[in-house]
């Protein structure tokens, strides 16, 4: 017996799976694309505002390849009528909103699961 | 020092309120965390925040915990502040503890 899904975690699930089809098979330059033009993105506590800045702080990222493994992915449906999802794995939080017809990311927080380990 | 964006102070402000809380007398934030443990400290590692597109803030919070005499356990946390008659509330809060699969 499956429960049918929420709309919003049907539209959460299928733009995670988009988000880390591009980042992880492509060369993240049409990654920008799934975000709104004033979206946000905090990386590891750096800021990147704006579709631009975080189109090339995602191409930009050194490393030749990356898996991501999702161990974990939560949705929910905010007052405003947005999507609130939230990804573990690495770590990874966005905010959807609706836009001219599709689903685009406003904000974007990632940091890796890192402590800080007494000397 | 710098002045703080807006969404950071209120954000911080949130967090820390919210986790002082929790530790010392959850009853206080409401009737969903009547959880099984009498005792938890949080420490928090990082915290992001961001205005959203709609005057909300979005926090995130990256963390340990320690429940009773339970080993120490990484969590993360996200909130959604809400400007509601003046007063910024949680209208969305999602946490994990983090534990991942081992293969």
């Amino acid at each position: 017996m499956a429960a049918e899904k929420e709309i919003w975690q049907k539209i959460g699930e299928g733009f995670v799976q988009e988000y880390y089809n591009q980042f992880d098979n492509t060369n993240r330059t049409t990654l920008g694309d799934l975000y709104s033009a004033d979206a946000c993105l905090t990386w590891e506590g750096s800021s990147f505002p704006g579709k631009a800045a975080i189109a090339g702080k995602l191409a930009s990222l050194p490393f030749k390849s990356i898996k991501h493994i999702i161990t974990e992915q939560d949705f929910q449906p905010t007052v405003d009528s947005c999507i609130f999802i939230m990804v573990f794995g690495q770590l990874k939080v966005f905010m959807l909103k609706h836009h001219a017809c599709s689903w685009v990311c406003t904000n974007d927080v990632f940091r890796l699961g890192i402590h800080n380990i007494p000397a | 020092m710098v002045d703080q964006p807006l969404w950071e102070q209120i954000g911080s402000s949130f967090v820390q309120h919210y986790y002082q809380l929790f530790d010392s007398d959850r009853s206080q934030l409401g009737t969903i965390y009547s959880l099984p443990f009498p005792k938890i400290v949080h420490s928090i590692t990082v915290q992001d925040h961001q205005p959203t597109p709609d005057c909300n803030i979005l926090s995130m919070v990256v963390g340990q915990l320690k429940v009773d005499d339970d080993p120490v356990m990484g969590f993360h946390q996200s909130f959604l502040l809400k400007n509601i008659n003046s007063a910024w509330v949680c209208t969305n809060d999602m946490f994990r503890l983090a534990i991942h699969n081992f293969g």
